[in-house]
């Protein structure tokens, strides 16, 4: 394993999402250093604040270009949340709104090229291609599910693994099953969207790879290198609808999960 | 219809005071109309989120069930039972898992390919 590992930081793609503190910082031997992950991850959150005040700075009747940009996003994930929690799952909105924009943010601005000669610390970085990261936000997606279903159902959000009108002697069978599908949710979620981001930058890269190494080759190869840089165009384009893609299937899976744990005694 | 509107629409700005009844009148019309609304489908791209929801569901729910299993285990003392039970439980709500998500898109058909 760490053979592999080596293997492909010698080659190259990996080195993209090494984590390099920018300043240094620790309490106890806990590691809480400023780094190029969190930088990226203000960055985003910096642009999205930015965008929504400008968006919102004019208010006008009649919509200008950014301020009807801002509200066809805030319609679309509005209708969403309506659709699948229905009208008093609207109290979620912020959230899932908030979750939803900053994925979309991050996932983009990963895809913008490095600086070239910038310091290692400074390189473009997607959080979202950690799995600590991704796996962060859908415990606290999960924890929000937990917390509201037992707020809003008492003891009844147990129903969720119990169904009524479930004869008593299949409960030993399906009750299992019930809870290792919910507790895997986290999981698939957070697992999801890491492995589309991780594995996305990897081909990119090696792609870009081939080009470099096949121009530095010379000849004959020098025109060969047109092939792997199609290929990167493609991998680009279609790196940008992954990325948008898996920050809405993140959003409207959250509302899925929210909408269960909304509706869990009526089972 | 809704594409005679939209094509009066800038020049009846223009002309007179833009009535705010008549404007979402015609709002209204573009709306109502979801073939205009409807963004473009991409073939590749739902396709693609889709393979990756079946896998991930699949697996997350594997990983989770063998992990109890083998959690129980250490508390128990009987391996190898909770580990196999697990492993099996954990694939039966990893295929309930596909089931409810294939079931959920089909509720949905905008958001299939």
């Amino acid at each position: 394993m760490s053979g592999l590992i080596g293997m492909l930081k010698a080659a190259g793609p990996m080195e993209q999402f090494e984590i390099v503190p920018i300043v240094p910082f620790g309490i106890g031997g806990v590691d809480l250093s400023f780094t190029n992950s969190s930088l990226w991850m203000m960055i985003a959150a910096g642009a999205i604040f930015l965008f929504f005040f400008a968006a919102t700075r004019g208010r006008a009747l009649i919509p200008g270009r950014i301020q009807s940009a801002a509200e066809v996003l805030h319609e679309f994930m509005a209708n969403l949340v309506r659709d699948t929690i229905g009208h008093d799952g609207m109290k979620f909105f912020p959230y899932v709104f908030t979750l939803f924009v900053f994925i979309l943010v991050m996932n983009f601005f990963g895809l913008i090229p490095s600086i070239p000669g910038v310091a290692h610390e400074y390189h473009t970085f997607t959080p979202t291609s950690h799995l600590i990261v991704t796996l962060a936000l859908a415990m606290l997606t999960i924890g929000i599910v937990i917390v509201y279903g037992f707020a809003k159902n008492g003891l009844k959000f147990f129903k969720l693994f119990a169904p009524s009108g479930l004869p008593l002697w299949l409960m030993p069978l399906l009750v299992p099953i019930e809870v290792i599908s919910f507790l895997s949710r986290p999981i698939s979620l957070a697992v999801r969207l890491f492995a589309n981001m991780f594995a996305g930058h990897i081909i990119l890269k090696l792609f870009a790879g081939f080009v470099v190494s096949l121009i530095g080759a010379g000849g004959v190869f020098a025109a060969l290198g047109i092939a792997p840089f199609a290929g990167a165009v493609a991998v680009t384009m279609l790196e940008f609808l992954v990325a948008a893609l898996q920050a809405y299937v993140f959003a409207i899976l959250t509302c899925i999960y929210l909408a269960d744990a909304a509706h869990a005694a009526d089972h | 219809m809704p594409m005679a509107d939209v094509e009066r629409g800038p020049d009846a700005g223009k002309h007179q005071p833009p009535s705010l009844d008549e404007f979402s009148k015609r709002l209204d019309a573009v709306r109502g109309d979801p073939e205009a609304t409807k963004p473009p489908r991409a073939s590749v791209g739902p396709a693609l989120g889709r393979a990756m929801r079946v896998a991930s569901e699949l697996l997350a729910a594997l990983l989770v069930g063998t992990l109890l299993g083998w959690g129980l285990d250490r508390l128990t003392h009987l391996e190898p039972l909770f580990l196999l039970l697990g492993m099996l439980f954990g694939f039966a709500s990893g295929v309930l898992n596909l089931y409810r998500a294939m079931r959920a898109e089909n509720k949905a058909p905008p958001a299939s390919g």
